[in-house]
This record gives structure tokens, C-alpha cells and sequence, in this order.
């Protein structure tokens, strides 16, 4: 670790707003989600004057409040000479890198208040993202977790407690307390999981974490014998170990209409990369999900609100038939209004050199990652920080409002392609290397 | 500019080569050798050379108007990048310098030709005669179009047939280089073949690695180890790994009227082919104790780079490139904006260059492409600590210092293993006869034949 120099700035002779004033926001951001979410219709963003004002006026409350409460922001802006009333548009809010979440506490809570916290996953030797929590500010994340993961993934089956089957492929948030993912998931199953619900992975003792894939085909055997839906949670090398195991034993499992899945994130070394569309397809073929019935979903430790890639429909026309759907048909089963089709089996592929470059349109069925309406994603260049136009390809930046305690707006290191007001991941940039025949960069941080 | 099909590399369609017609062009580059190149004298050969390079030095010789125009599209680097590098290039192929090479690593000038005696060499009841592979095969590792040059130079001074073999999208300057020699003289250019795939492809590795009897590669450790594994025994092998380099000011070179022109020089060192190189620098490490402060150095680095910025433009990036240099300053941005042993000085609206001031003294490699880390040190032995991590690995030290302090410090960065120290300014301007990774370049292409004279001589 660096030494530093501490020096007492401006910061530390401010008043900062007490917690009062985070909750009487929160309580705002509440109302907010519960007037953005028009259940059963897949959560299209309403780009109306009247929720762009709305998002408008909270952001920048959130802002002002976080300004004063949160030393690395302040500082940054104060380094940027920026006073919080010279921002008059959401888009122009400072955005704090990711990687500010390991040098720095980024978080209005203090020291006893932490009751929480959530790491970045990473390879070993390198420190990880810090997202402090509060039992409040989990509460935030999980009033912005579960009606979106609702529109999303529980398009078609009974919504109430207990009523559904999940299996996560991830360790238990006791056993991981630092993942959000675990968190995230165990949230999902505290809400809608059936008590069969289960998680099968372990945290090794590298850190790494493993599916316990007996545990796995059981559970899923045991669903398909009783003609129960199951919703599969997992990372992408979740998944892909899970996957592998069945091959190798040669089984398959063609689970009962109705069953979904959810991926997120990359690989991390941790088993072989799967590019995503044959990831889907393994999926589709070892398990039995219909391509309308996979969702990846984007998040990371630093946000409290997810995106996603797709929207399970509701209709019954589309019961997880494991046969994929001719090239080029309509996707029959889709809610009208769903704004993100199913993908063309083997179309979709999130990789740069795949078509997705600058300029260039989505192909059609291409799916596209959304937030919900109280997060905004805004892929901005890399050269100057403004926004691309449609198509391009840049840097991802989020405003999320449900980050109540730590900082609303986050610019990530992942790339992605505009697409509207969604995006496309195409990579992340900490990984793009110069060509050239230096020595292979390493990580800034250690 | 309309150049002829003449290359592998110039047909546009990549499905064209097979192994078959691979295995012609090294049977055909063989037999031209014979009949064009083998007898030719090094005085010819180096006069060729130099007249070659003298046209490219000249403005409006077509081939050099092409790598301006095209180049850019081609390589991603600015028609000023371009000009700067190959101005620094082929200010070097003189025939003086021509001739020096072949002095210094082989002792005398005619021997590529005959069995000679060296004139400095101890005992001349030995005589030598040092002969080149006939088939001499390159691997180009980078987007730097110089080493492959040079290594195409080397060949021609040994009388080797020669075949570049190019990454996939990486031969447009070494093509247009062949296709200049060819012009001049298309007897040369047909013991010349430049062609152009994808690392791994192992049908045609394959004839390569059978044909060739020396291959010379430049490229990652990792690349060079699988290359060296399928190498038939006999095949010499030269690997040239991955290398970095780093910039070393002495305090006593930090006078007020001194500091400004040495950032301007370290600002072309970061400059040049945009620090793509190994012999391009990562970091500055700057003594404390000077009339002008490391913080200071570093802000005149950041002027020299705006300024160099504007008649040496760094051009655009692809995004993934811009994205690692906007993602790294985001970083340093904030902790910046937290204390003073970290300052960040960048392009405004660009990625075009960077200067991080840290006084973290251990070595941190650079997202290249003009981001260059300056680092305050007490002495050398502070700056070795922190760069022990990359020992063996470093190319190049510029070094700024003076008097007898100058020689001390360049004895010490040998000592730890430094292969080349040069001054600031001169990093990516390594002179001909340089030894390549601390290797005699042309030296180690050779083999030699010893005749020991009987008593009565």
C-alpha cells in the first residue's frame, strides 16, 4: 500500500448530512419504484417528460446529499472544481470509478453503521471493491432487486411465497458472506423459493468457489421426475462446470416447461470460457431451457440495481420447448409489448470482432441489457467521457439511485456497445491489452 | 501506388496459401539465392542497402509517400509517427554504419566472403569464414516495423533467402519495404518473401519450421517457447522475448536549463511509435534532490508531450485501447484527488497522453500509447529495488546524469543486467550495430568455418 499523506481538507470541516436525510430520500426512491413498475408488461423503460423529470429531480437530491457525505466524491469534485449546484442534468454527475472502491471507503455510512459489505470478485493477490452496507441500504437493495427480477425472470409462474424452485449454483451468503451475487440470490429464494430451493456451491480454499454438481442433477432430477419448474441461478462458470459434469456422465435432464435460467459474469480463469450463445445453447440442450427462457444479468458489487438481458415470457405458448426455434421465426411466445425478443439460436455473440462494432446496428433479436427505471446506463467515450451515439462502442457508465449510501453514479471498466437507452457487453477494458511486445500489463492496483 | 502481386503477402485472398505453395516460394527463394545472391560481395550488398535507405529518406520517393498515406489506416499509428520512426530508421542504414556492423561482430569486412584473418583478433594462425543460413526465416512479433527490417538487413549481409512471416495484419511497411528493395534491385527482391497469417497455423508453420535452417522470432515468452518446441534439431533458433525499459534522470542533470530540454527528450522517447516498442519507456525514475524537483519533471514531461502532441499526434485509438488509458486515469484521477504523492497530468478531451506522478517506487507497467509513469527516487539503488520485479527483463535505460557519476550509474545498471543504456531521446533509436537484447544481431546469424594453418604459414 501506498503511504499517504492525510490531510484534513474541506471535507472532514463539513456538516454532513445525517442519516435522516438518506432516509427521507429513500422513502422517495420507494414511491418511485413502485409507480415505475407496471407489473406483467416487462418494465419498458417510460422515457415520458414526467419520469425523466422525476429521475431528473431525485438524482440530483441523491447527488447533493452524497456530495457532502461521501470523501471520495467530494474530493473528486472538489479536484474537478465542481460545486453540486453547477449540476443541473443527471448525465453530468461525476461518476466514481470502480476502482475508487478499493483505495477509499465509498460509503455516507459510518464505522458501526457497516454492518455489511460486499467485495468485487478478482483473482487472488489482487485487493477487491469494498461496497459498504446498512440494514437500510440493503433494504434499498433489495426494494430495487425484487420487482425488476421479478419482470424479468418470473414471467408465468405463481409469484408468491414459497411458490417457486430455485437452485443456485453459488455458495450461500453464510458461507459467502462478501458476494452480492449470493446476496442477490438469496434474496430471490427468501422471496418466491419453494423449500426444495438450494444452494450448491462451496467456496474452495483458493477462494474459488465450486458447484457441487451430485447435489445439482438431484435436485434438477428430483424437478423433472415431479414436473416442477425450477429456476437455475448461477455464474457463466457456474454453469459451465455444472455443465461439463452432466456431459461427462452423459446426462441430460429435460426439465418440466416453465424452467429458467439466469447467468451473470465472466469466467475468471475459473473453468474454460464458453462464448455466450453456445453457453445458451448448452443450456438449452443439457438442461432443457428454451432460448426464451435464459436471462443474462449484469451487476456488480460497487451497484445496487441489476440488468438484464432479456424478459421470460409470461404468455403459456412459450413453455420452455427444449427444440430451439427455427431461424428467423417471430418469437410466438413473447408478451406483446416485451421489448427484447428471444435471440436467433447462434446469432447472438457479444464479442467485438462479432459485427458489434461502432456504428453498426444491433442484428435483429440481438438482445440488449436494461436496467430498471431508477438506474440509467450511458455508454460514454473513452476519449472525452461524452456520451456515443447509437452503436458505438465505449465505457459503461451507471446512475443508479437505489446506491443510496455510497455514490448514485459508477463508471465501470466494462465496454459495451450502445443500443438505445440499453447496451451490449463486448469485454472489459482492464483486459484489453496494446498490442505491441512489452511485457503483458498488469493490474494498477496491488 | 499500385504494387504488383509479387509477395504472398500481397494477395489479397489469405485462403491462397497452403502449404503447397508455401513449400514453392521456399524452394524458389533457395534457388534465387543460388543464382542471385550467394556470390554477391558484402561492399555490394552494403551499398544496395544504403542507396535503399537514402530513397526512403527522400520525401518523394513513392514507397515512402505510401507508408505516410496508407500507413496510418494500416498500422494505427500518425503519418507523423510514421515519418519520425522511419526517419530514425534509415538515418541509421548508412554504409558507414553498415560496415561497422559487420566489423564489430565479425571482425572483418570480408568475412562473409572468404577465409579471413581479423586484424585485431590475437594469433593469426587462424583463419575464419562466417556463413549466413540459406534459408533465414523471421517470425514478427509487433506492430513496429523496424525489427523486421533490420532482421531483413542482417539476412541480405549474410546472403540468406529470407521470408517474413508476418502477424495477421502487420505487413504493410515490411511489404512496402521488400517491394522498394525489389525496385531497386529485383534480383535481391526475389531471395525476398514476405507473407502474412495467423500465429499457430501449424500446416504452414510447419513447411516453414522444415525449410528454414535459422528462424528468428520476436514475440511474447509464451509464443517463443511453442515455436521452439516444434523446431526440427538442427534448426537454429533465435528468440527475441518481451522486454521493457525505463528512463533514469541523476539529480545533477536536474539543473533549471537542463530539465526542459531532457523532458522534451524523454516527451520523444514516450512519443515514438507510441511506446509500442520494448526499448520505449514505462517509467521515469527521477532522483530528489535536484534544482528542479521529480513533481517538476513531470510536469515538463506532460508540457513536452502537449507539445510533441501537436506536430507528432499520437492519432486515434481503437476503444478498447482508450479505454484501458480512460479506466487507468479514473484511478489515479481519485487518488490524485486524496494526496500529493499521487498527480495526474493528461491531454484535456483526449487519451492522447498521460504523465502519473507516483512516488510508489515500484516499477508499473504502462497501458502504453503515450502514458508514462514519472517516479521520484533517492538513488539508483532505490529505483532497482522497486523495479527488481522486471530484472532480466529490461532493454533499455535511458539515463540522464553527468560526470563521473554517470559512469557509475551506467556500471551499476549493467551490472543488474540492463542490456542497453542510451540517452534520453535516443530510446526507440537504437544504432545499427546495437546488440539486440545484449546478442550480437548479426553475429549470432552465422556460422563460422575455422582453418587453422598448418606451421609452415
Amino acid at each position: 500500500m501506498i503511504k499517504r499523506n492525510i490531510q484534513l481538507s474541506d471535507f472532514e470541516q463539513r456538516a454532513s448530512p445525517g442519516d435522516a436525510a438518506f432516509e427521507v430520500f429513500e422513502g422517495e426512491l420507494r414511491r418511485f419504484i413502485q409507480d415505475s413498475v407496471p407489473f406483467g408488461t416487462g418494465l419498458e423503460r417510460d422515457d415520458s417528460d414526467e419520469q425523466e423529470a422525476r429521475f431528473q429531480r431525485l438524482a440530483l437530491a441523491l447527488f447533493r446529499l452524497q456530495h457532502r457525505a461521501v470523501g471520495p466524491l467530494f474530493r473528486l469534485c472538489q479536484r474537478r472544481g465542481i460545486a453540486p449546484e453547477d449540476i443541473g442534468d443527471w448525465r453530468a454527475i461525476p461518476a466514481l470509478t470502480t476502482t475508487a472502491f478499493k483505495d477509499y471507503a465509498v460509503t455516507s455510512l459510518h464505522l458501526e453503521a457497516r454492518t455489511r459489505v460486499f467485495h468485487s470478485s478478482g483473482t487472488t493477490g489482487h485487493r477487491p471493491s469494498r461496497h459498504f452496507h446498512s440494514a437500510g441500504s440493503l433494504a434499498v437493495y433489495e426494494a430495487s432487486l425484487l420487482p425488476f427480477f421479478r419482470a424479468r425472470l418470473m414471467g408465468g409462474v405463481g409469484q408468491g411465497k414459497g411458490e417457486f424452485t430455485f437452485l443456485a449454483l453459488t455458495p450461500d451468503p453464510a458461507e459467502a458472506p462478501h458476494s452480492s451475487l449470493a446476496h442477490m440470490f438469496a434474496t430471490v429464494i427468501e422471496a418466491w423459493g419453494a423449500d426444495d430451493s438450494a444452494f450448491v456451491g462451496a467456496v474452495e480454499c483458493d477462494g474459488g468457489w465450486r458447484v457441487d454438481t451430485a447435489a445439482s442433477t438431484a435436485l434438477l432430477r428430483r424437478c423433472a421426475r415431479n414436473g416442477r419448474p425450477v429456476c437455475v441461478l448461477g455464474t457463466a462458470f457456474g454453469f459451465v462446470h455444472l455443465l461439463d459434469a452432466m456431459h461427462q456422465d452423459c446426462l441430460q435432464c429435460a426439465l418440466p416447461p416453465g424452467s429458467r435460467a439466469l447467468e451473470t459474469g465472466g469466467y475468471k480463469g475459473l473453468s474454460r470460457s464458453v462464448l455466450k450463445p453456445d453457453l445458451h445453447r448448452l443450456i438449452g440442450t443439457t438442461l432443457g431451457i428454451a432460448p426464451t427462457h435464459i436471462v443474462s444479468e449484469y451487476g456488480m458489487s460497487e451497484l445496487s440495481s441489476q440488468a438484464y438481458d432479456a424478459c421470460v415470457p409470461a404468455s403459456p405458448l412459450a413453455r420452455g420447448a427444449v427444440d430451439p426455434p427455427a431461424r428467423g421465426a417471430t418469437n410466438s411466445g413473447a408478451a406483446p409489448g416485451i421489448e427484447t425478443g428471444a435471440p436467433q439460436w447462434g446469432e447472438e455473440d457479444r464479442r467485438l470482432s462479432a459485427g458489434h462494432s461502432a456504428g453498426e446496428p444491433a442484428p435483429a433479436g440481438a438482445r440488449v441489457f436494461h436496467f430498471p427505471p431508477w438506474a440509467r446506463s450511458v455508454v460514454v467515450s473513452p476519449e472525452n467521457g461524452i456520451e456515443v451515439r447509437d452503436g458505438e462502442t465505449g465505457l459503461l457508465r451507471v446512475f443508479d439511485l437505489a446506491n443510496v449510501r455510497s455514490v448514485l453514479a459508477i463508471q465501470t471498466e466494462d465496454l459495451a456497445v450502445r443500443r438505445g437507452t440499453g447496451f451490449d457487453l463486448v469485454g472489459r477494458a482492464q483486459m484489453a491489452e496494446p498490442r505491441g511486445c512489452s511485457l503483458r500489463a498488469v493490474a494498477v492496483a496491488t | 501506388m499500385q504494387l504488383p502481386d509479387y509477395f504472398l503477402a500481397d494477395i489479397p485472398d489469405p485462403t491462397a496459401l497452403s502449404p503447397a505453395v508455401l513449400t514453392d516460394a521456399c524452394l524458389a527463394l533457395k534457388s534465387n539465392r543460388r543464382r542471385f545472391l550467394a556470390n554477391r560481395t558484402t561492399a555490394d550488398l552494403i551499398d544496395v542497402v544504403a542507396r535503399l535507405a537514402e530513397d526512403w529518406m527522400d520525401s518523394d520517393n513513392p514507397f515512402r509517400r505510401e507508408a505516410l498515406e496508407f500507413g496510418p489506416a494500416a498500422t494505427g499509428f500518425s503519418p507523423e509517427t510514421i515519418a519520425a520512426g522511419l526517419d530514425a530508421f534509415f538515418e541509421s542504414l548508412t554504409g558507414e554504419n553498415l560496415r561497422q556492423l559487420v566489423l564489430q561482430d565479425l571482425g572483418h569486412p570480408h568475412r562473409l566472403e572468404r577465409l579471413t584473418a581479423g586484424e585485431n583478433e590475437p594469433g593469426r594462425e587462424r583463419l575464419g569464414f562466417a556463413r549466413g543460413p540459406e534459408l533465414l526465416v523471421h517470425i514478427a512479433g509487433g506492430v513496429l516495423p523496424n525489427p523486421p527490417l533490420v532482421s531483413l538487413v542482417l539476412g541480405l549481409l549474410t546472403r540468406s533467402a529470407q521470408l517474413v512471416k508476418c502477424a495477421s495484419g502487420t505487413s504493410f511497411l515490411p511489404r512496402l519495404f521488400a517491394h522498394s528493395l525489389y525496385e531497386i534491385e529485383p534480383k535481391l527482391g526475389a531471395c525476398l518473401e514476405i507473407a502474412e497469417w495467423k500465429g499457430g497455423t501449424s500446416a504452414l508453420e510447419s513447411v516453414l519450421f522444415a525449410q528454414a535452417d535459422c528462424i528468428s522470432a520476436m514475440g511474447e515468452d509464451a509464443t517463443l517457447t511453442a515455436i521452439r518446441e516444434r523446431l526440427p534439431p538442427g534448426t537454429r533458433f533465435l528468440g527475441y522475448g518481451s522486454r521493457v525499459s525505463f528512463g533514469y534522470v541523476a539529480q545533477e542533470a536536474l539543473s533549471k536549463y537542463a530539465a526542459p530540454r531532457l523532458a522534451a527528450a524523454a516527451a520523444e522517447d514516450v512519443a515514438a511509435w507510441n511506446q509500442m516498442g520494448c526499448l520505449s519507456p514505462h517509467v521515469f525514475y527521477v532522483e530528489n534532490g535536484g534544482t528542479v524537483t521529480p513533481e517538476r519533471f513531470a510536469e515538463m514531461l506532460a508540457s513536452g508531450l502537449a507539445a510533441r502532441e501537436q506536430f507528432q499526434p499520437r492519432g486515434p485509438l481503437p476503444a478498447p485501447a482508450a479505454a484501458a488509458i480512460s479506466s487507468r486515469r479514473a484511478f489515479y484521477e481519485v487518488r490524485a484527488a486524496h494526496s500529493n504523492e499521487t498527480q495526474l497530468w493528461s491531454s484535456f478531451g483526449s487519451t492522447d497522453w498521460t504523465v502519473v506522478f507516483e512516488s510508489d517506487p515500484r516499477f508499473q507497467f504502462s497501458c502504453l500509447n503515450r502514458f508514462v509513469y514519472v517516479k521520484p527516487v533517492a538513488n539508483i539503488n532505490e529505483a532497482l529495488q522497486g523495479a527488481d520485479a522486471i530484472r532480466g527483463k529490461v532493454s533499455t535505460v535511458g539515463l540522464a546524469a553527468s560526470g563521473t557519476n554517470e559512469q557509475a550509474l551506467a556500471q551499476c545498471l549493467a551490472q543488474w543486467g540492463v542490456t542497453r543504456i542510451c540517452p534520453l531521446g535516443r530510446m526507440q533509436r537504437p544504432p545499427l550495430a546495437w546488440r539486440h537484447d545484449g546478442r550480437p544481431s548479426l553475429g549470432d546469424l552465422v556460422t563460422w568455418t575455422d582453418w587453422e594453418l598448418p606451421s609452415r604459414w
